[in-house]
């Protein structure tokens, strides 16, 4: 069964309807990277998907069971996260702190009044682990805005991976970042455990070939087409939502 | 060291308790009743400003909770004398009331939850001063129940004012627990930042729910100590002022610190001391007060002791005593958007 699967799904704005019976699946340890120009309806999607914002009909299956209702702190516990376009994350608590809540959202006492957060050692052992493993432990004490702007969107990722997902989605990861810092990412990604399913959006071919799958391409708001990264590559008329613009296919 | 104090400064805790029992001694009697009003108003304003310094709900209403509480001890105890169980429905009162309500309210947030919570108390104001027959209406209400926790009646000067410091001190520790411990980190979290706490799995509205609830119990504790300590209570415990008077209390103090809306009630009552002995328009100097620190002195009494303090004391014995390396920050656009 596949880990991911929307079916049908349509989102409308008032009149402006940004998805159009979008189906897609994912399958498990798969790696699914979803391309398209500006405006395609990217971000929409993986907003339905994690429940961010309402869909207006369709379904998300994940592991087979529809949660396209459920609200986004519902799905997590199910084994999706997800991270941002744009860093959104604690600014003005240190890293650790920021780890510290996306482990302890998951913890059974995530609800305890007493007790100390830092007197639980389950919840600092399993930080120090991420940390280390991500390179941040040396930064562990600096608030968030004091980080580089790679450090952030680093510790974006990590801490989406604090939530020990099965299904990981990757908004543009690599987005605003120095070449150099862009083929860091592409090396963490690669590193990420194949047990792991991702599903990205992302701009930077570069990016989109090193890592994917497969290929999901959106064109206003359809899936356009959907394929081994090969078959995109070779796509005549993806080149052509790309470079030649979209307005020939409006027609 | 830190990590051993889990983030709860102990030894600040332990001198502020020395120092608050060793105070009377120095006082003269009319202080020592200055005092004991400023413990309660005090346990009142870190109420709010737990929820406005730690969860970003600046509520204008805050009285109904107060209020509520100094109603049941006057109310109930006319029935009941056992200080426990009259203190204990105060509590469970204020809280429920809090939980009832903020399930609606916390639904907003800004002004539109400022308005809920100035409107709803001014529902309970309007009852309070309307059933005549059961809260006095506007003539007030007088107190029949006297405190007694087993060791005998708490009368005189002195009696409450270790009573009230006492309850000052447990309020101000469950507090500092509470934000320390992985609720109330979580309800920080909600604060700065929803989505993301949402997208980590955190249901957000039971935490400001949690936080709005905790904080009308204690409110409501406050209150009830208010009816042992004036014999009388009146609907203007309800009223819009006394929330404003709160609200003024906790943005002077500092919010986004627990101690300083407590630091912000004894400066609040100090200066209504002073300067009403002087001028009946004192609340004209409090206002330019007010003003003054809402546009430059963003953290409060609170931030200028803790300015001097870092001057004073060198940094590496302050990590040591478990200062928090990122105390929370003055929450500005919450506030610059509520007034």
């Amino acid at each position: 069964m596949s880990p991911l699967a929307v079916r049908n799904l349509n989102k409308s704005f008032k009149a402006l309807q940004v998805l159009k019976d979008v189906s897609l699946e994912v399958q498990d340890e798969e790696r699914h990277v979803v391309i398209g120009p500006n405006g395609a309806g990217k971000t929409t999607l993986f907003n339905c998907i994690m429940g961010t914002i309402p869909l207006t009909s369709g379904e998300v299956l994940l592991d087979g069971r529809n949660v396209g209702t459920l609200p986004t702190h519902a799905r997590v516990p199910l084994g999706m996260s997800r991270t941002f376009q744009k860093n959104n994350l604690f600014e003005s608590l240190t890293v650790e702190e920021n780890v510290h809540l996306a482990i302890e959202a998951r913890k059974p006492y995530r609800f305890g009044l007493f007790k100390p957060l830092s007197w639980r050692a389950d919840l600092l052992e399993e930080s120090e682990e991420l940390l280390r493993r991500w390179d941040l432990w040396g930064r562990r004490e600096r608030k968030v805005r004091e980080l580089s702007y790679g450090e952030q969107r680093l510790l974006e990722v990590l801490l989406a991976l604090a939530s020990k997902p099965r299904m990981l989605l990757l908004d543009e990861p690599t987005s605003g970042m120095s070449p150099a810092e862009t083929a860091q990412t592409i090396g963490l990604i690669q590193e990420l455990p194949r047990s792991l399913t991702l599903l990205v959006v992302e701009h930077d071919m570069e990016v989109v070939f090193a890592i994917a799958d497969r290929i999901t391409v959106l064109h206003h708001g359809e899936v356009f087409l959907s394929g081994p990264p090969e078959e995109v590559r070779g796509d005549e008329r993806v080149r052509e939502i790309y470079f030649g613009g979209g307005a020939r296919h409006d027609a | 060291m830190r990590r051993l104090l889990g983030g709860v400064p102990w030894p600040g805790i332990l001198i502020l308790a020395v120092l608050v029992f060793a105070l009377p001694v120095v006082l003269p009697p009319f202080g020592v009743s200055v005092a004991t009003e400023i413990f309660i108003l005090a346990i009142f304003a870190v109420s709010l400003g737990l929820i406005i310094g730690y969860a970003g709900l600046v509520s204008l209403g805050h009285a109904a909770f107060f209020g509520a509480g100094a109603y049941t001890v006057a109310l109930l105890g006319e029935r009941v004398a056992n200080t426990y169980a009259l203190l204990a429905a105060a509590v469970l009162i204020g809280g429920l009331l809090a939980l009832f309500s903020g399930a609606l309210f916390v639904r907003t947030s800004g002004a539109y939850f400022l308005m809920l919570t100035l409107a709803f108390a001014q529902v309970l104001f309007a009852v309070a001063f309307e059933a005549r027959s059961v809260t006095g209406g506007g003539d007030g209400l007088s107190v029949a129940a006297v405190p007694n926790f087993g060791f005998g009646e708490v009368t005189g000067d002195y009696g409450l004012y270790y009573m009230m410091a006492a309850f000052f001190l447990g309020c101000y520790l469950l507090l500092r627990l509470f934000v320390a411990s992985p609720a109330g980190k979580a309800v920080r979290g909600v604060m700065e930042n929803e989505s993301r706490m949402k997208a980590l799995g955190f249901n957000t509205r039971s935490y400001k729910l949690l936080a709005y609830g905790l904080s009308g119990a204690i409110a409501s504790l406050a209150g009830a100590l208010y009816a042992y300590f004036n014999f009388f209570v009146t609907p203007d415990l309800l009223g819009w002022v006394f929330s404003g008077q709160a609200l003024i209390m906790v943005i002077v103090g500092g919010a986004g610190s627990l101690l300083g809306p407590a630091i912000g009630a004894g400066f609040f009552l100090l200066m209504q001391e002073y300067l009403s002995s002087y001028t009946e328009r004192w609340q004209l100097v409090m206002g330019l007060i007010f003003v003054a620190f809402v546009l430059v002195g963003r953290g409060g009494v609170f931030d200028l002791l803790a300015l001097a303090f870092r001057k004073v004391i060198p940094r590496r014995i302050r990590r040591e005593f478990g200062e928090d390396p990122s105390p929370p920050e003055p929450v500005t656009t919450q506030k610059e958007k509520a007034l």
